[in-house]
């Protein structure tokens, strides 16, 4: 959303007139407007139960038992324990990871398995974490930052350089340093090849890995930076690429100083003196994380995908923490995380991931994460790790609504247990179960709906229903 | 394949995981034909509906957008200028009439100073036929050669980077326009609703008509009728969603055949085209359609006459080609927008390939076109005729064209409500 919004049509003007169909035949200069600009629909007006909406917020959504326990902590003591995020993970978790071939970082002879095989094993560590995971935030950061320094595992070798990345980049800094997260990705053979730095030599530098570095990972754009500076940053990262060489450590990150540009470069109104080498990188990236656009930009976006909204105040709290704190993940998060706000805050629908992970929570649900699974995320249109661009799976409801119809196919075959490889819990009502009460906006039809209702039917009407999209 | 950055469709960008989506979305595919010859004979649900639905709304925008940034200067290539030949020692394409390049390398004329490359030919009939106008050196005001950026802007209709509305200019238009309840009026075939339908509030998007079935039975069905009152987003999404399901169910898409032996590639463009001509087809109410062709961002590699580009060029062309002979003389009610975010480096990197530029053609398909021409101000190629960065430039807004199609073709009296703050002047391409 830009500031150009409250010109035109504000979600509120239609929550008070209804509903579009509504604007359209009532009142003439209210119609008018919305002809000429239409915003996104209304949101629904009903209530969340408020630590319902916390866990799925902070979290994958509640399991059986969650709901009371949360409420005996207090929503802010059980956020700071999130924050810490040192539960052990389960053992049976931990077997099932190490199983996976992608689980065995660094293995070379990972490219030796057909790569569909491979993104089948990154989906399914993915699932059976979120599913499974004892660090409820942990698992929604790395959503998160797996997003945003999105690698398309589609591209070239992308699909075997995932798994690494997966681990050393996003989950080990999920809620680390801003800094050692953007440090390690710039030096992940994942990124590095994804946005092409393997193209990126002194007699012709190539801008991609440079631009998306600004644009979509520090400063944000409107961040500050110039055509020029994409094109001396490009510089810096000159001869950063990918050890092909014979006998060597083959796909680790190498540096190669006959292709790096050594002359003298200017990012940003900063000099970078001639004769850097491979400290050019680590200086930008100082330049980078230190400069506030950085910390506005990304504070900006936690705003947006944990409380779906700008929040101006919150933004620029959590942004000041951020320079403050020199990027601490953790401090950030705490002030972002306000439950006061978080529970002010306007209802988000699901993404696929987030759906399907908080059904199997919801119902106590066990799943192997494979191929049964995940072909309702595809369905959905979230398959993990396949947005082509380097901006990560959209979180605006608009993106998401175009496309019910799996939402609801995949309902009927979890509540009735025709998911290969998945089966269902012995939770057979969400609401009752982990809601405490049904939420209230359209659950007058749903209750209705339910009526004289087998269980199963009953629960995919319930997984199935507007309240259960939206969190 | 491998180099196919952010491809949405082909092999390459298929969604991998369990074998049997892909499986099932071939196997339908390879048996449609067989299964149900007659589509449109007497008695099947389609006869009736043409027999009782008179057209919700007789004019028809489909949209293609080539994302990724697409190379124009090789797709309607100047060949009368030297300076092409100049910045792309390896890139460029023989002029039509280059001897010493082998016939199917060159490109296709049109007007003694553009021709089409050789893997466009598909659509050179059309151009000849008056059915294909190119606005070239067009595009937008995005300074910031950002693909999300650049798309952002023309999908939302501005001018530039953050300026302007937030909502889509094809839902601007749909919602200026009214008067078609249809749940089919606006379709997007794909995961997601793109960012030009943002706001409106009957798109939909789906990933083929033909698997678009609810499973659990009519029980189920009812069930969710009943909870999907459409109040607020999602319930309107999902209301809308069964209305849909309903409207398919009379249609059968499944067993729709192409007419004069129209020969779609078996492509994600391909079967979204044959789709939509189905819908066309069947008087369903269809207003807009909307279908991406990814990978375009040819930094690496492009190719020349052939390659990557041009695998991608014969994608499109043969689509469109297949698209404009099944509908026949229908296609006077359909206008095909085939456009990108941006167009590409003039000279060649040294990669082989090209950077992110400015100006592009944008391709107008359909009926109601005055002549075939190549239109627009040519900025020309030399050094100093280009922009600080080398770009072409941009001398035709883009929304100069699309304001053109909207009033003609679609019935839209107010343009600057879709356009806000655009007053621009029009190519008159179409006949009044």
């Amino acid at each position: 959303m830009n500031k150009e919004t409250t010109r035109f049509l504000s979600r509120r003007d239609c929550l008070t007139v209804g509903s579009a169909a509504a604007l359209l035949a009532g009142c003439a200069p209210i119609a008018r407007r919305f002809v000429t600009h239409p915003e996104d629909l209304p949101l629904p007006t009903g209530d969340i139960h408020p630590t319902v909406r916390l866990l799925n917020r902070t979290g994958f959504g509640p399991r059986p038992g969650d709901v009371a326990r949360v409420e005996k902590t207090g929503h802010a003591a059980y956020i700071d324990s999130l924050l810490k995020a040192d539960i052990p993970e389960d053992l049976g978790l931990q077997m099932q990871l190490q199983r996976l071939d992608v689980g065995q970082i660094d293995d070379p002879d990972i490219e030796d398995l057909p790569r569909a095989e491979v993104i089948r094993q990154l989906q399914q560590a993915a699932i059976l974490q979120a599913v499974y995971g004892a660090n409820p935030l942990k698992e929604r950061m790395v959503d998160f930052w797996t997003n945003h320094f999105n690698v398309y595992a589609l591209k070239g070798d992308s699909a075997f350089r995932k798994g690494g990345d997966e681990r050393a980049v996003i989950r080990d800094h999920a809620l680390g340093n801003f800094g050692d997260l953007v440090r390690s990705s710039s030096r992940s053979p994942a990124m590095i090849a994804f946005l092409d730095n393997t193209q990126n030599f002194k007699l012709h530098p190539n801008e991609n890995y440079a631009r998306e570095l600004m644009e979509l990972h520090t400063l944000g754009i409107g961040g500050g930076y110039t055509q020029k500076d994409v094109q001396e940053v490009a510089r810096c990262f000159t001869g950063w690429t990918i050890e092909t060489r014979f006998l060597r450590p083959k796909g680790k990150i190498r540096f190669d100083p006959d292709l790096h540009d050594d002359g003298r470069k200017t990012v940003l109104g900063h000099t970078i003196p001639a004769g850097g080498g491979e400290k050019d990188a680590q200086l930008v990236l100082n330049i980078l994380c230190a400069h506030p656009s950085t910390a506005h930009f990304i504070s900006a976006k936690l705003v947006r995908y944990f409380h779906g909204q700008e929040d101006s105040a919150l933004i620029s709290r959590a942004a000041d923490e951020f320079s403050k704190s020199s990027g601490d993940i953790p401090s950030v998060l705490r002030v972002i995380l306000d439950p006061v706000r978080l529970g002010a805050s306007p209802p988000i629908v699901k993404r696929p991931f987030h759906l399907i992970a908080s059904a199997l929570r919801a119902t106590g649900g066990d799943t192997d994460g494979n191929n049964g699974i995940q072909k309702h995320l595809i369905d959905m249109g979230e398959p993990l790790y396949q947005w082509p661009m380097p901006d990560g799976y959209p979180v605006k409801t608009t993106a998401w609504t175009g496309s019910m119809l799996p939402r609801f196919n995949f309902a009927q075959a979890y509540a009735t247990d025709s998911i290969p490889g998945t089966s269902l819990g012995s939770v057979k009502d969400p609401f009752i179960s982990s809601h405490q009460r049904r939420p209230q906006d359209s659950d007058g039809l749903l209750l209705n709906a339910l009526r004289g209702k087998k269980p199963e039917q009953a629960l995919a009407l319930c997984l199935a229903a507007p309240s259960f999209q939206w969190y | 394949m491998k180099n196919e950055w952010w491809s949405c469709d082909g092999g390459g960008g298929r969604p991998v995981g369990p074998g049997q989506v892909i499986a099932s979305r071939r196997s339908v595919l390879l048996t449609a034909g067989s299964l149900l010859a007659g589509w449109a004979g007497a008695g099947s649900a389609l006869a009736n509906l043409t027999l009782t639905d008179k057209p919700v709304h007789d004019r028809i925008m489909v949209v293609i957008f080539m994302r990724g940034g697409a190379d124009g200067l090789n797709m309607v290539v100047p060949y009368a200028e030297s300076a092409y030949y100049r910045a792309r020692p390896t890139l460029a394409i023989a002029a039509p009439n280059d001897s010493s390049a082998k016939a199917a390398s060159r490109t296709i004329d049109l007007n003694g100073f553009f021709g089409l490359h050789p893997s466009l030919a598909p659509i050179h009939d059309l151009y000849s036929e008056g059915a294909l106008d190119i606005v070239h050196a067009c595009g937008s005001n995005d300074q910031t050669r950002s693909h999300f950026e650049a798309m952002s802007t023309v999908e939302r209709g501005a001018a530039r980077d953050h300026n302007g509305p937030a909502s889509g200019w094809l839902a601007r238009h749909l919602a200026a326009t009214g008067g078609n309840d249809s749940p089919l009026r606006a379709v997007a075939f794909g995961d997601t609703v793109p960012d030009a339908l943002r706001g409106a509030p009957q798109a939909i998007a789906v990933q083929s008509l033909d698997d678009f079935t609810l499973q659990g039975g009519p029980l189920y069905e009812a069930g969710l009728r009943e909870i999907y009152g459409g109040k607020d987003a999602i319930g309107h999404a999902g209301e809308q969603t069964l209305a849909v399901l309903t409207k398919l169910r009379d249609l059968d898409p499944k067993s729709y055949k192409p007419s004069n032996n129209a020969n779609y590639p078996k492509s994600d463009l391909g079967e979204g085209l044959r789709q939509v001509a189905c819908l066309v087809r069947s008087n369903v109410g269809l207003e807009v359609a909307c279908l991406d062709k990814g990978g375009w961002d040819t930094h690496v590699a492009q190719g020349a006459d052939t390659g990557w580009q041009a695998s991608l060029m014969t994608d499109l062309a043969s689509s469109i080609r297949a698209f404009m002979d099944d509908l026949g003389p229908l296609k006077n009610r359909v206008t095909l927008v085939a456009m990108s975010e941006f167009g590409r480096r003039v000279a060649e990197n040294a990669g082989l390939g090209t950077d992110h530029g400015r100006g592009g053609p944008v391709f107008v398909f359909g009926g109601g076109l005055k002549k075939p021409g190549v239109f627009g101000t040519w900025p020309g190629l030399a050094p100093d005729q280009l922009d600080e960065v080398g770009d072409l430039r941009v001398q035709t807004d883009y929304r100069t064209v699309l304001s053109e199609v909207l009033e003609t073709r679609l019935g839209c009296d107010d343009t600057a409500a879709v356009f806000p703050g655009f007053v621009g002047p029009r190519l008159g391409l179409f006949q009044a």
